[in-house]
């Protein structure tokens, strides 16, 4: 029964979600899209301006400047650039807090998954000697040194990690980045009042900041994570609201730091803790994955098999995740942990916890993961849990939704373990990009939003758009969950791609598009982009590769978008980033940028139209390369 | 006839109804993120005072039952429309004399600010169908649409 009082949910590509979200009793975010439909065209295009007591001032035919004589456009890039240090400063956060739980976990001698991904990285960094555990400490140091130098201290990985065509076009353009936290904090004084008037500065600084997000938050994330936590394997798994098993008890994750979760997933795996899970009744513990880090689990699964229940839903299906029952504990340490769910945990009675004050929730309790203490900090979390679990179960009412979702999404896919794939060459897949089998990459990235056409609406209608026209689609992020709960990551799906990448599909056993998991792994695509780019011999930007962050949601998206333009790629989104109102700052991003970088922006709402303009660039750049 | 109807308490002044006017009455088309908003072109057929004690005042056509522009015009540009309710402008017959600016009791109908050869007058929207632009953009339901006796 129905008992909502707005009974209006948005769309969803997923229509069996869409169902079900509409017949919850409750409130979710789904619900309210109609009631803020109504928008601020102002804000739309970024001309208010809030950053001094004479505002807000907006920009109008009759009143084109704010009162201190900032025109549309010093007020468009201001905003542009804060929302993009915003979102660099998530990111480097989360490469930070990986880098000190590798540090700490190789000086108290734990255990390294990923010796093969830790041989990489000191190769990349030339460190030598040493055991295991004192080269995973030297890797872990040499990135937060990095991290922490002052902004007018270069980088010192940065070479080693970018590829070389890259980095000297980086240099050129004087847009090489200083210590990535410096970097975040020149880009905030940068945009305050009365500082910074020149937008074109301004749009080189989201540029550098591009630069530290892709190549250190993405990037170097993954491969820190690859050392402790394991290297992806391909594989088949579960995915959707199907993978949630009421006999067990169930805790939900949501954020972007898996390397947080490393001590509590092993401590669950052992016999004392699952003997408590059965004391009270359950059958053992397991996690469910909901947002970036469960697709990081998923994309590890082959290493927490036992204890990952799979991937249940991207950020926007996390209420539907809380609303099926099942789930007996929140726990989150980064975004996207919606404000929304709060009411619902506590209508539900479901125990909130976080590992991370940057993403404290109101009614949550705030356990900070301290590395020293993570033995006892485990113990209470999990004590807590069971708790929840004794107290809740019984009286909630279940809402399940087995049937949703499928069993055979493919996973697992990183730069290496496609290679090995492949055959330890890229060989094979490049001889398919020039044969035409495969007319070209597109990454599809990035989050869901709710005003795209609706719930991973649009991500999902460009992706059928551009398999159909034989685009191998690679995905990172939000966007993967919306695809693969949308069933385009089995090897079925082919039958939805044109004839030519439908027939390399069946032969491989593969889907039409490849799951790649979080945001994060963006710095996966990017690591693919120029290993394809040095195979060939050729710049990234004349790769006939694209980049679509349809249903870009947040300021993190931004700076990951200002990383693709570093890089040289076309990147559409839906929605307009709030850049519209200056027509200085629409014209470098989506026109004059292909003569700095290389990149352009383009904006389309529309499936069909984007997929046009898409396989028209790769087109195009095919001709380039005269294939 | 159909009036948009004026709660002024409930505005705060956001002038979404401005741009949303602007934009349903310019030249080129296009949605809300492209409306150029340093265009002196695009004229908004709204306006919203602020009174001295801050509060607003947002103006819109009325539509008049008897209209004092229709009145006044002397090249049959303004025409009330009997079937509608509608207060209609004719830009090819306007003689640009203003006396419809001058007996506007509201102060809502002024010459556009380019080429001053006509006269910027709401039109309900009509041609759009549905509601007029102001009032599904007004984010307060401060204007909304109502059925009126004639």
């Amino acid at each position: 029964m129905n008992n909502c009082f707005s009974c209006t949910t948005c769309k969803s590509a997923d229509k069996p979600l869409e169902g079900y979200i509409a017949g919850l009793s409750m409130e979710t975010s789904h619900h309210r899209v109609e009631g803020q439909s109504v928008k601020c065209g102002f804000g739309l295009q970024g001309v208010c301006c809030r950053l001094c007591s004479n505002g807000p001032c907006r920009i109008t035919p009759k009143a084109p400047k704010g009162i201190c004589g900032a025109t549309a456009d010093v007020i468009v890039t201001r905003n542009f650039l804060r929302a993009v240090a915003a979102g660099s400063g998530c990111y480097i956060h989360v490469v930070e807090n990986t880098a000190k739980n590798l540090k700490n976990t190789a000086r108290a001698k734990g255990e390294i998954k990923g010796v093969n991904a830790l041989d990489h990285l000191c190769e990349l960094f030339g460190i030598i000697g040493g055991d295991v555990h004192e080269r995973a400490e030297a890797v872990a140091q040499a990135v937060l040194d990095d991290l922490y130098r002052p902004d007018d201290e270069k980088m010192r990985l940065l070479e080693k990690l970018s590829y070389a065509p890259r980095f000297q076009k980086w240099k050129t353009l004087g847009i090489l980045p200083g210590g990535a936290k410096s970097e975040v904090f020149a880009g905030v004084v940068k945009c305050s009042t009365n500082l910074n008037s020149d937008p074109v500065d301004m749009l080189m600084h989201c540029l550098k900041l591009g630069i530290s997000t892709g190549v250190y938050g993405l990037m170097l994330t993954n491969l820190l994570n690859d050392v402790m936590l394991g290297e992806p394997e391909i594989m088949e798994a579960p995915v959707g609201l199907g993978v949630i098993d009421p006999d067990y008890i169930n805790i939900m994750i949501t954020g972007h730091q898996h390397s947080m979760f490393v001590s509590l997933q092993e401590r669950l795996r052992d016999e004392d803790v699952q003997a408590l899970a059965k004391k009270a009744g359950a059958k053992g513990f397991k996690l469910v994955g909901c947002t970036c880090v469960g697709q990081d689990l998923q994309l590890r699964g082959v290493h927490y098999a036992d204890i990952f229940s799979g991937h249940a839903g991207n950020n926007y299906t996390s209420e539907a995740v809380l609303a099926t029952g099942a789930i007996d504990a929140v726990l989150s340490e980064f975004n996207c942990t919606l404000p929304g769910i709060e009411p619902i945990c506590d209508e539900l009675q479901i125990k909130q916890i976080c590992l991370d004050d940057v993403a404290k929730k109101a009614n949550a309790e705030l356990k900070p993961f301290v590395y020293e203490d993570r033995e006892n900090i485990c113990n209470e979390i999990i004590e807590e849990i069971v708790k929840s679990y004794t107290a809740r179960r019984g009286k909630v009412e279940l809402n399940l939704m087995e049937e949703h979702g499928n069993r055979h999404t493919v996973t697992g896919v990183s730069e290496g373990s496609l290679k090995k794939f492949l055959g330890g060459s890229w060989k094979p897949l490049i001889d398919l990009i020039v044969s035409g089998d495969i007319k070209g990459i597109a990454g599809v990235v990035g989050c869901s939003n709710l005003t795209a056409g609706g719930h991973d609406v649009l991500t999902v209608e460009l992706t059928k758009e551009l398999i159909a026209k034989d685009i191998l689609v690679l995905s990172a992020g939000c966007s993967s969950g919306g695809l693969e709960n949308c069933g385009l990551m089995t090897p079925g799906a082919a039958k939805l791609a044109g004839p030519k990448l439908r027939a390399v599909c069946e032969k491989l056993g593969i889907p039409p598009v490849l799951n790649f998991g979080p945001c994060l792994a963006i710095g996966r695509l990017e690591m693919v982009a120029t290993e394809l780019a040095e195979a060939i011999g050729v710049d990234i930007p004349q790769l006939p590769l694209v980049l679509s962050a349809a249903q870009w949601l947040e300021e993190q998206a931004l700076a990951d978008g200002a990383f693709g333009l570093a890089l040289g790629l076309p990147l559409h989104l839906g929605l307009p980033p709030f850049i519209t109102g200056s027509e200085l700052v629409t014209k470098v991003l989506t026109e004059d940028m292909k003569e700095l970088t290389g990149g352009q922006v383009i904006i389309n709402s529309d499936a069909k139209a984007s997929a046009g303009i898409l396989d028209g660039i790769i087109e195009q750049k095919r001709a380039e390369l005269k294939i | 006839m159909k009036k948009i109807m004026i709660d002024a308490d409930k505005c705060d002044g956001c002038l979404n109804c401005t741009l949303a006017c602007m934009n349903a009455h310019r030249a080129d088309g296009g949605d809300i993120c492209s409306l150029r908003l340093t265009d002196l072109q695009n004229e908004s057929r709204n306006v919203i005072h602020i009174l001295p004690d801050g509060s607003y005042r947002p103006v819109f056509c009325r539509h008049c039952a008897e209209p004092e522009c229709v009145n006044s015009c002397m090249s049959g540009a303004l025409h009330k429309n009997p079937e509608t309710g509608i207060v209609e402008y004719d830009e090819k017959k306007c003689a640009a004399c203003y006396m419809c600016v001058m007996n506007c009791p509201f102060g809502v109908l002024k010459p556009d600010d380019q080429s001053r050869t006509k006269v910027i007058k709401c039109d309900f929207c009509k041609e759009l169908g549905g509601e007029p632009s102001c009032v599904k953009a007004c984010p307060k339901q401060a204007i909304w649409v109502e059925e009126v006796q004639a």
